[in-house]
């Protein structure tokens, strides 16, 4: 178990900058998640954090020891891919065995190893598998155990539940959280999903063009973003004018919406979307209101609105965060 | 072909077939002559006798052709197998500056005439000293096949995932390791198939070698050689079993990436 440290870290492909002069620090057992849409570069620092690439400057260090230089077979890290990366050829305990058998344990102790790996992700009784004998969110507890095994000093998930339907990644998000608990080891995932950040890490580090936005726990980057980009990367963001010109944002859920002709500015429903527990409105605000069309999200009671209602908005001055 | 004319379609047949009788004409008269019993080359041969290859395994001059050509053949497709493979493996895998060069560089004893080939190589072979010795000889056929071997491995090397080569070194292990425990085993059929078809390639050549063998006899070199001299049927014996060789081989290759093939059908 180890703290990871970022200092100053870019990677260049000519003019371009995938990495930007990126600080972070992970500690020690501490889950954060690296957030950006493609084209980000999130990947990319993932890749200088594995050893796969080298940064064109900057410092990385794991447990205080810089591995800038270091490569990837001296990083004990563990790795895990979307595409599982599975070893083709090997049942799913050889798999398993193989960082053992690299650091040449071996024999009993070797297999009790990981037995006990495979029954962490509640994979016992299919050692004996090919991995295309799996479905896809087996084989991810496979590449996952066959990370953990060796109690790899970091842990680096490359959008591991990308791949998989949405009740299983669901389902998996609920189980890897567990794992990183049960463990303690430090992890470090890269992801587009908004949603899986907000709902695994500790911390989410949100990067767009290989600069870092903002680092921050997911509470307080959802309501307090550091910029529009931020804001509307996050879930939703309605941006209102507050004086002196600046823009405010308000969540959609922080929204109220009362009857027609009773206090707070009247907009109509353009579009009610039903979504189970919630309804999302779109609003427009009537008489050219300042930053409309707004959404809502209000609990479903009852009744929906129609497209068309008129209502009135507000919200209270505490919902709205300033941003740049 | 859905959706055409049935016309079109019996043409289509129509010269697929003759394509086929047209290339297997010379070995439908070939192997049916090997087994004659007339002194000359006829056809159709008046009797059938097995004299010819008689003839031939009791003609050391031809048996010594066979072992040249045997073991060039295995040295050749070894050294041929062994630099395309690694020159496919950083190929596929590398960025650096001159990548598209290099890989014509290694295409390119493919793509240039033959003639041309040969005549670098006796000058470049005469230069270092090698023109004429056995070494040479292989070193030419080993330039002349590791194109071969380059692009069987390419695609079988392009198709396999680098990601599970990156966990692999992400776990432990050294460059080698991961070569030899995963990287290989998954690439078997495809290296085993490109060694077939350098080896099949070396055993067949002739032209070069006619140019920088000197005393060496091959098995072809010596087919060209006795066909100018005499027109001796022990050579159809040679021919027949030379195509018996490469359809084998070829029949070997077809079954392995078959296997390989169906297997990954069943369990993706």
């Amino acid at each position: 178990m180890s703290d990871i440290r970022l200092e100053g870290v870019s990677k260049r492909y000519g003019a371009v900058a995938a990495a930007d002069n990126v600080d972070l620090a992970v500690a020690q057992g501490e889950f954060v998640t690296i957030l950006g849409p493609s084209g980000s570069g999130k990947t990319t620092l993932l890749s200088l954090i594995a050893g796969l690439n080298r940064p064109t400057s900057g410092r990385i260090f794991i447990g205080g020891r810089d591995v800038t230089d270091a490569p990837a077979q001296q990083r004990n890290i563990g790795l895990v891919f979307q595409s599982y990366a599975l070893f083709p050829h090997m049942t799913v305990l050889e798999n398993v065995l193989f960082p053992l058998g690299v650091r040449k344990i071996n024999g009993a102790m070797a297999r009790q190893q990981a037995i006990e790996a495979l029954r962490l992700v509640r994979l016992e009784g299919l050692e004996a598998r090919r991995p295309s004998q799996l479905s896809g969110g087996q084989q991810q507890r496979v590449a996952l155990a066959r990370a953990v095994v060796f109690k790899p000093d970091i842990l680096l998930l490359d959008e591991p539940l990308g791949a998989l339907d949405r009740k299983l990644r669901e389902e998996l998000q609920v189980e890897l959280k567990q794992l990183q608990r049960t463990l303690g080891v430090t992890t470090l995932l890269v992801t587009h999903d908004q949603e899986e950040a907000l709902s695994l890490s500790d911390r989410i580090m949100v990067l767009d063009k290989g600069r870092p936005q903002q680092v921050a726990a997911p509470a307080e980057a959802y309501l307090k973003p550091a910029n529009r980009f931020v804001a509307e990367f996050l879930g939703i963001a309605n941006f209102v004018g507050l004086e002196g010109g600046q823009t405010g944002v308000v969540r959609p859920e922080r929204i109220r919406l009362a009857e027609a002709g009773t206090a707070g500015k009247p907009a109509r429903v353009t579009e009610a979307v039903y979504l189970g527990q919630m309804v999302r409105y779109h609003l427009a605000l009537e008489n050219g209101g300042a930053g409309a069309p707004l959404v809502a999200a209000l609990p479903f009671v009852g009744r929906a609105l129609t497209p068309g209602e008129k209502v009135c908005v507000s919200w209270e001055a505490a919902d709205i965060w300033p941003v740049a | 072909m859905i959706g055409a004319s049935p016309w079109s379609r019996r043409l289509l047949a129509a010269s697929g077939i003759f394509g086929l009788v047209f290339l297997a004409v010379p070995i439908l008269i070939v192997i049916p002559m090997s087994f004659s019993s007339a002194r000359a080359l006829t056809f159709p041969p008046p009797g059938l006798s097995l004299r010819w290859y008689a003839a031939l395994f009791g003609d050391s001059r031809w048996m010594e052709a066979m072992a040249t050509s045997a073991i060039l053949a295995v040295l050749a497709s070894i050294a041929a197998l062994l630099l395309g493979g690694l020159a496919a493996y950083g190929l596929r895998r590398g960025s650096f500056r001159g990548r598209d060069g290099a890989e014509g560089n290694f295409m390119a004893p493919l793509i240039i005439p033959t003639i041309i080939v040969s005549i670098a190589l006796y000058l470049g072979l005469a230069r270092v000293g090698l023109l004429g010795s056995f070494l040479g000889l292989v070193v030419a056929h080993t330039v002349l096949n590791v194109p071969l071997v380059l692009m069987v491995m390419g695609v079988a090397i392009r198709e396999f995932d680098p990601r599970i080569e990156q966990v692999a070194w992400s776990l432990g292990a050294s460059w080698s390791h991961t070569m030899t425990r995963v990287v290989l085993p998954n690439l078997a059929p495809s290296v085993f198939a490109a060694w077939i078809f350098a080896f099949i390639g070396s055993f067949d050549e002739v032209i070069v070698t006619s140019f920088i063998a000197g005393r060496y006899q091959t098995v072809p070199k010596k087919m060209f050689n006795e066909l100018i001299l005499e027109v001796n049927p022990t050579i159809t014996a040679v021919a027949t079993l030379l195509i018996g060789l490469t359809v084998l081989a070829l029949a070997a290759v077809a079954a392995i990436l078959a296997r390989a093939g169906k297997l990954k059908q069943t369990l993706v």
